[in-house]
């Protein structure tokens, strides 16, 4: 009696010895996650890169998530209230997932109904305990281009380049978060060419194309710009279509890798992009999650450390930039995330610095 | 400074003038037509976008940009015979169809490309060489240095625009339609009395104006960008309205008019490049010279209706004495 007693109890030690590992790696969570899309897949842009992000989580088997395409028009603005109301109240998810600039108030208004459903919005800030916000640093990104603008803008054995060293920069309004992104272009050229000017145009508009296509024209006609960093939005692609035009200039995209986004044509002419990587930026939260840190109620400004930005290095780049280029951004990546180099940004602080520094840059 | 007088005096700078002008000027017509015929047109900006639209859609469709200008100047015309129907047989105030047509420009246009092809925002990724409207290099005049580089090299519908005032100026001087249209606005009674049907003639005066804000449109989307976006026409509608007033409604004024409002934005754009200037202050610019250019307006009607008073007194008093 006592023996099987004895067997017994080492069996159910053996067991829990084993047990116990395994019950806790159960206790690492999968979280059931919706992604609500206030537009469709498909823009290889914003959406499709939280998608991306959301489907390594799930591989890795750490989520299951549902994307719930909500559609883009105005009239599917009563949609997006709609869907975030209904998820919210099915209970089934842990975190519901959103972005861009138009999805703020809507969730503020829904987070604020349902204090025990946890959200995340990115590239936008919303209010309220249970929700997270996570933005980009642009001027991590904006250094990385300026990088590659300097560097590449003496070297004359490229198509379009000529010696002098002049980029341009056409930024949407002249504003706090274009500033940002200016900020550290300014300063990530000056880091690889003293002599760097930079001339500086703003359109004054999103959605002025045309306009913005002057700006750039008259940049490579009269400052022998050549290579031209357009953060404007729509606006944006008109300085894309002056450097076509005039054949005598490279475009650098913004936030999502417009090679793949504008025409054949304007692809072709398009260096890199600057990225905000949307995807990268929920696995961050989630290994932050596993890691017991968890972020509501914060607004989270993630930069190069976290992945949360970075630039396009396949394609054009991978098949124009130099070598010598290439290591300078990656060195100035390594420093930035190791912390390093800290890129100081336009938003907060009123400060005369960047304008005193864009001046001085002015051709 | 010299900066300034750097980027001033070269082609480019009047290259870019006469390129900004163009979309004002197609606009501009439109509203002088309409005005003549006695009818405000104010939905020119949303009549802009909307063909502006189509044109981009339609040459995509047929890979044939002449086929998307010509769906443009369609669209227009039908937009102008939409805002007839409205103003003219259900007697809606003008204007507020001409509200109601920019507000349809600027929110059902995002409908209306995503009802056709899904996308959202702009329609860059369709955009290819073949559906763009080309440039015209003039044969000779695009040899001469400095001028060929101003005046050659334009868009076809460029041309066109400069070629439609001597177009306007002769429909409405020197045909009957066009007597039939300056009748009607200067007095639709007695135009009535003398047997015109006034409906007949706004109606064709709207179908005109939306015809030419039409091919302004495709100038928009299929050359000065090379896509359409949500906002393309970014208030060029509303400038080509001040360009008509300040024309005083005659198209080679109009012209004029229009050409300085292009010159100010092409010197906002350049000014934007000069060294401690700041963007704020730039951005003021087309609206200071548009103000200047009222008050010069202002001036030299006062002096003209001085002179005109100078003269009857003289008639008078030569009446008087004799």
């Amino acid at each position: 009696m006592k023996k099987v007693l004895l067997l017994a109890l080492s069996l159910v030690l053996v067991l829990g010895l084993v047990a116990v590992p395994a019950f806790a790696e159960e206790e690492a969570k999968v979280y059931n996650v919706a992604n609500l899309v206030n537009g469709n897949l498909g823009d290889k842009s914003f959406f499709d890169s939280a998608d991306a992000g959301l489907a390594e989580l799930q591989e890795a088997g750490r989520i299951t998530y549902k994307t719930i395409e909500m559609g883009g028009r105005d009239e599917d603005q009563p949609k997006w209230l709609e869907t975030l109301y209904e998820v919210s109240e099915s209970g089934e998810y842990d975190l519901i997932v959103c972005g861009t600039y138009q999805m703020p108030d809507y969730l503020t208004e829904v987070a604020a109904e349902y204090p025990d459903q946890k959200y995340l919005i990115y590239d936008s800030a919303a209010e309220g305990d249970n929700v997270v916000n996570i933005n980009y640093k642009q001027n991590d990104m904006g250094y990385l281009v300026g990088i590659v603008a300097a560097a590449m803008t003496t070297e004359t054995d490229i198509d379009f380049i000529n010696e002098d060293a002049v980029v341009g920069f056409v930024g949407g309004v002249d504003s706090p978060v274009i500033n940002d992104f200016l900020y550290g272009f300014l300063l990530g050229a000056l880091s690889v060419n003293e002599d760097i000017k930079v001339d500086t145009r703003y359109v004054n508009s999103y959605v002025d194309p045309g306009k913005a296509k002057e700006l750039g024209a008259s940049m490579i006609a009269d400052k022998n710009v050549d290579i031209i960093w357009g953060v404007a939005g729509n606006s944006g692609n008109g300085a894309a279509e002056a450097a076509l035009e005039s054949g005598k200039a490279w475009f650098i995209g913004v936030d999502s890798d417009q090679e793949l986004t504008l025409s054949e044509e304007l692809a072709a002419i398009t260096l890199t992009s600057g990225l905000k990587n949307i995807g990268n930026s929920l696995i961050w939260f989630f290994d932050e999650l596993d890691a017991g840190n968890e972020h509501y109620g914060e607004s989270i400004l993630l930069g190069l450390p976290e992945g949360g930005v970075g630039i396009v290095t396949d394609k054009n780049f991978d098949e124009f930039a130099p070598d010598s280029v290439k290591e300078l951004v990656l060195e100035a990546e390594e420093k930035i995330a190791a912390g390093e180099l800290e890129v100081p940004t336009a938003i907060g602080e009123v400060s005369t610095e960047l304008e005193e520094l864009r001046d001085s840059l002015q051709p | 400074m010299s900066q300034f007088f750097d980027t001033i005096f070269k082609p480019e700078f009047v290259f870019a003038i006469i390129r900004i002008t163009s979309p004002i000027l197609f606009a501009a017509l439109a509203s002088v037509i309409a005005e003549k015929a006695g009818v405000v047109n104010i939905g020119l900006e949303g009549t802009m976008m909307i063909s502006a639209l189509f044109g981009t859609l339609i040459s995509f469709w047929t890979q044939s940009w002449l086929i998307g200008v010509l769906g443009a100047l369609v669209v227009g015309i039908l937009l102008g015979a939409m805002m007839g129907f409205f103003a003219l047989r259900l007697r809606t105030n003008i204007i507020l169809v001409g509200i109601a047509l920019n507000i349809l420009g600027s929110g059902g246009t995002v409908f209306l490309l995503y009802l056709f092809t899904g996308m959202r925002g702009n329609t860059s990724s369709l955009s290819s060489p073949n559906i763009l409207i080309p440039t015209w290099n003039i044969p000779l005049l695009k040899d001469i240095p400095v001028v060929g580089a101003m005046f050659s090299g334009h868009a076809v519908l460029t041309y066109v625009a400069f070629i439609l005032v001597f177009v306007v100026w002769f429909l409405l001087y020197k045909t009957s339609l066009g007597l039939n249209i300056r009748a009607v606005g200067e007095n639709s009674n007695a135009a009535r009395s003398v047997g015109i049907s006034v409906q007949r003639i706004q109606y064709i005066a709207l179908m005109l104006s939306g015809a030419l804000s039409g091919l302004g449109g495709a100038f928009m989307s299929m050359y000065y960008s090379q896509s359409w976006n949500t906002g393309i026409v970014a208030g060029r509608g509303f400038i080509a309205l001040a360009a008509q007033a300040m024309g005083r409604g005659e198209p080679v004024g109009t012209m004029f008019s229009s050409l300085l409002f292009g010159t100010a934005q092409a010197l906002e754009t350049r000014v934007s490049g000069i060294q401690g200037v700041s963007s704020y202050l730039v951005a003021s610019i087309p609206y200071v010279v548009t103000i200047l250019g009222l008050v010069l307006y202002m001036l030299s009607a006062k002096r003209k209706v001085r002179r005109l008073h100078q003269k009857l007194k003289n008639r008078q008093d030569a009446e008087q004495r004799t």
